[in-house]
């Protein structure tokens, strides 16, 4: 690891760990923790950029490359803007200093997480990034979230005791943790494949894949709208990429007798994730499910991993994952605290209520949908050509019918906003600094319409990490 | 930079016009028409600057977005989508006038605005992946054009609509990402002439085949347009049948046609099947509809079969005369679509067997309805006439005595047709239509676009060359590959 990126991870971490302490001595207003914190945030870009500058430390237990630098600006970016937002709709709760420290400091985790290359310092990175939200899941203090919270904490809980059984027998049969010396040492074996299966199915979890997902729309709809879009947005990008180092640099030699195997999760992923999306009447439902149904899309390319496309549909698909899914669930999240909005009567008319609000939940709903010129257009064709160039056209198929269907309930919420007559009178919280909550997911919006035209910077990373992984 | 301005200029002015109701009301639809005359003057400049010859594509312009993946804006035109451009460009000025007095004028010329400058895009691109992204975007200013300013049914028909052309699109992609790993490349001249193993190629072919006969549409894939067009605004649905109609025959031709020849003529007769079908099936329905614009929407199917018809030939004489129908069609069924909207407007009735005796009442806006029907039924001297006699030539000359059968069909418009006018048109006057306040002729400003579209379907039926010129040696060029 590079001591730019350590050092970047470092301050948010600690931003974080003392903006409760400041705000405690201080009386910090809202404003204030925003200034503080977006300032760990700048700081920790800009040392994120720079990270390929400087000295490595820490060698065999993480590596600063071209993904962790992209992913890891970008999820930077992601959560700067989630912060904002949650102040933003959060102001006078007082313990919203410590929830935006869990947010940064699970940040940090997501840092680790997508340049861990040691199974020890995934599992640290992994459950540094999700120790926080098991705290944030609690954050609203009543009956639904506690449910959720509990469901959540057990999930996660499992989910890391099957990747930490599946580690332990990958260690037994070789003495090491490292990525590349289980590359180097592993032989196809049925042990193997059993300790593969187990880490699978702890990444599943963490990814809501069939049939692991039944927590995810549960906890996500149970918790506030803010920590459901980092739960479903930059927790879930930062284990897409996880797991993509560990299928390519930890397990090559077992990881292609898997791909029918994923290929069946991806399809019946998306596919239950779609139809029960369909059936869902309140809008964070809607989201949950359709977060559930993007895993299966991105699993699409890790089954096809035996071409170098499925790197890029895998970066590519987290990258746009994390704007599209982060924001959808933030605008869900200020449509709920200035009308209370949360079902889909509730969203009549709403178009015309807060028309700017409204065209940028509409961006984020069609780039989920894959309307170009979104990235998440783009994402798709890289998923799906994968998908094809592996000789898995039914697997193609599938997916982009999938994605053709899911149109029907993106675009419902977008009839329900700009077609209907508005059912809701008054907001419950309007307030004079209205506009300002825009600003944030407009950068979200415009960085989504950039990446869906300026590929170069995804492309680029992901033919690298291509050519490093052997293609 | 001729071809980007006219896509990027509508899209950069469309919040102006959205945000400009606030200012004054009639700022957006002057904005509207500002670049609508901009789209034409751009036309103006391709057209005289175009080389007579035609051989290929002239005005490339290349931008570089991602060229290892091969993913550049390319944009160039020749005869073919010069016409149509042309077409994108007389339609922006029309339906904007034809708009002039529209409820929520920023957000509708926003949508205008903002479905221009893709329109201009599916017809300049020769790189097939920004083919796809401009014709995607298209749908999401029409759902909302449709949702919002149709009439009573219109969520359904926009929900119907955007989600069964999207699901269309799917097959569309999934053709285009076969072909580009089969090809590596997304340029339509590097795919010209590419030699493709024919398992692939006929995969390719009917995957793509699936998204263009959507869009056009024929059946049995029509079902979305009824829907469509009836809930349509009149000037909404001169968009779907002028241009995003001409999107899936202009795709057939271009990436399908002109890339896969050999493919082409082995899947030629089941064109020509779904094309004799798609004519009688629309005709037979048109016969059989008291809906006045869901008669024209038949018709207009109808006529889409005979654009099929005339591609699925694979001569020249029949690609030309495709294209010919389209802008014919283009013409003549956006009056109708006006006219059959004022109908509905003025008598409050869409059900031919409700009306009676218009005439009497207004003579000059049935006058050019009576002008648009008989154009519509190729009438000599109209666009019409030449479009489907050259399109039938060219298949009795394909197909040979079998097509005998597509004259028949055309009598068959020629009866719906009849049938309707005399029975709405003329006749006595309906009673309670005596005094019916709203039932006036139209004010001068809406004459205007009507009598553009009169004005053009006669000038290019009277002079066929015109048109027939500026595309016929790309045809003649291209159609040497299907021998």
């Amino acid at each position: 690891m590079n001591i730019n990126f350590l050092a970047a991870v470092m301050i948010l971490a600690l931003t974080g760990a003392f903006l409760p302490v400041i705000n405690r001595v201080f009386r910090i207003s809202g404003i204030l923790g925003a200034i503080i914190s977006s300032i760990g945030y700048v700081v920790s870009l800009f040392l994120v950029i720079i990270s390929d500058q400087g000295r490595s430390i820490l060698n065999s237990f993480f590596v600063t490359d071209d993904v962790s630098r992209l992913i890891g600006g970008m999820v930077l970016v992601a959560s700067w803007m989630t912060m904002l937002v949650i102040y933003w709709i959060t102001e006078k709760d007082k313990f919203v200093n410590e929830l935006i420290g869990a947010l940064m400091i699970s940040t940090a985790g997501a840092l680790l997480l997508i340049s861990a290359e040691n199974f020890v310092s995934l599992i640290i990175a992994m459950e540094l990034m999700t120790m926080p939200t098991y705290l944030m899941v609690l954050f609203a203090f009543d009956d639904t979230s506690l449910e959720a919270g509990v469901k959540y904490f057990f999930n996660g809980a499992l989910a890391v005791g099957f990747m930490l059984f599946g580690i332990s027998l990958l260690y037994g049969m070789t003495g090491s943790f490292e990525f590349a010396a289980l590359a180097k040492n592993l032989f196809k074996d049925p042990l193997v494949a059993l300790a593969a299966v187990f880490i699978f199915a702890g990444f599943g979890f963490k990814l809501t894949a069939f049939p692991f997902h039944f927590w995810g729309p549960d906890v996500y709809d149970g918790t506030c709208p803010g920590v459901a879009a980092l739960l479903t947005g930059i927790s879930k990008s930062a284990a897409f990429i996880g797991l993509m180092r560990v299928i390519y640099e930890a397990i090559p030699v077992i990881s292609k007798e898997f791909t029918l195997i994923l290929a069946v999760i991806a399809a019946v992923t998306m596919t239950v994730g779609n139809l029960l999306a369909l059936a869902q009447k309140r809008v964070s439902r809607i989201l949950a499910f359709s977060s559930v149904a993007h895993a299966g899309y991105t699993l699409v390319a890790f089954a096809a991993l035996s071409v170098p496309v499925s790197v890029t549909g895998i970066l590519y698909h987290s990258v746009a994952y994390v704007f599209m899914k982060t924001a959808a669930f933030l605008c869900f999240a200020v449509f709920l605290f200035i009308w209370g909005a949360r079902t889909m009567d509730d969203y009549k008319g709403l178009g015309r209520r807060e028309p700017l609000l409204a065209a940028l939940f509409l961006i984020f709903l069609l780039s989920l949908a894959g309307v170009p010129p979104m990235a998440g257009f783009i994402s798709k064709v890289f998923v799906f050509t994968a998908a094809v160039d592996a000789g898995m056209t039914w697997l193609a198929l599938i997916g982009l019918l999938n994605s053709a269907f899911s149109v029907a309930y993106y675009i419902w919420i977008a009839k329900q906003m700009y077609l209907e007559e508005p059912t809701l009178d008054k907001p419950i919280n309007d307030s004079p600094k209205k506009n300002f909550v825009l600003i944030p997911l407009a950068v979200m919006a415009v960085l989504l319409i950039v990446l869906g035209i300026w590929l170069t910077p995804v492309l680029n990373a992901s033919a690298v990490y291509a050519a490093k992984v052997g293609f | 930079m001729v071809l980007l301005s006219m896509i990027l200029l509508p899209v950069l002015v469309a919040p102006f016009a959205w945000l400009g109701e606030r200012l004054h009301k009639d700022l957006p639809k002057y904005l509207s028409l500002a670049v609508g005359a901009f789209l034409a003057l751009c036309t103006a400049y391709l057209l005289v600057k175009y080389p007579g010859n035609g051989n290929g594509f002239a005005f490339h312009e290349f931008y570089r977005i991602y060229p290892p993946f091969d993913f550049n804006l390319h944009l160039a035109v020749d005869g073919i989508s010069l016409v149509l451009i042309a077409i994108t460009a007389f339609l922006a000025i029309t339906v904007t006038l034809s708009s002039w007095h529209v409820e929520r004028p920023g957000a509708f010329f926003f949508l205008v605005l903002i479905f221009l400058g893709p329109m201009v895009g599916v017809f300049a691109s020769l790189n097939l992946l920004w083919f796809f992204i401009f014709w995607e975007f298209t749908l999401v200013p029409m759902f909302f054009h449709i949702g919002i300013w149709g009439a009573e049914n219109r969520i359904y028909a926009a929900m119907k609509f955007f989600i069964y052309t999207h699901l269309a699109s799917v097959f569309l992609l999934l053709g285009i990402i076969v072909l580009y790993l089969s090809t590596g490349t997304f340029e339509f001249e590097k795919l010209v002439g590419v030699h493709l193993s024919p398992e692939i190629a006929k995969l390719v072919w009917i995957l793509m085949f699936i998204g263009f006969a959507v869009k056009m549409p024929v059946v049995p894939f029509h079902t979305w347009l009824p829907d469509a067009h009836v809930q349509a605004p009149s000037p909404i649905s001169v968009f779907l049948a002028g241009l995003l109609l001409k999107m899936g025959a202009y795709g057939l031709l271009r990436w399908e046609l002109f890339l896969f020849p050999q493919t082409s003529k082995f899947f030629a007769p089941l064109m020509a099947f779904i094309a004799v079908l798609t004519i009688f099936y629309a005709g037979f329905r048109a016969l059989a509809e008291d809906h006045i614009k869901r008669m024209v929407a038949y018709s207009s199917i109808n006529h889409m079969g005979f654009v099929l018809l005339g591609l699925a030939s694979l001569t020249a004489a029949g690609i030309s005369a495709a294209i010919y129908e389209m802008v014919g069609h283009a013409l003549i069924i956006s009056l109708l679509f006006m006219i059959a909207g004022y109908i509905h407007h003025k008598t409050h009735t869409w059900y031919i067997s409700e009306l009676g005796g218009l005439m009497k009442k207004i003579p000059g806006l049935m006058t050019m309805f009576v002008i648009g029907v008989l154009a519509a039924v190729g009438l000599p001297g109209t666009a019409g006439f030449v479009g489907e006699l050259t399109v039938m030539l060219a298949a009795f000359d394909y197909y040979g005595w079998i097509m005998i059968i597509v004259p028949l069909a055309s009598a068959l418009g020629a009866g719906f047709f009849m049938w309707m006018l005399q029975r709405a048109v003329f006749g006595p006057l309906r009673e309670g239509f005596e005094n019916l306040k709203s039932l006036k002729e139209l004010p001068l400003v809406e004459n205007v676009p009507l009598a553009m579209y009169i004005a053009a379907f006669i000038l290019v039926g009277v002079i066929p060359a015109v048109v027939f010129n500026l595309y016929n040696p790309v045809v003649n060029t291209f159609a040497q590959l299907f021998k």
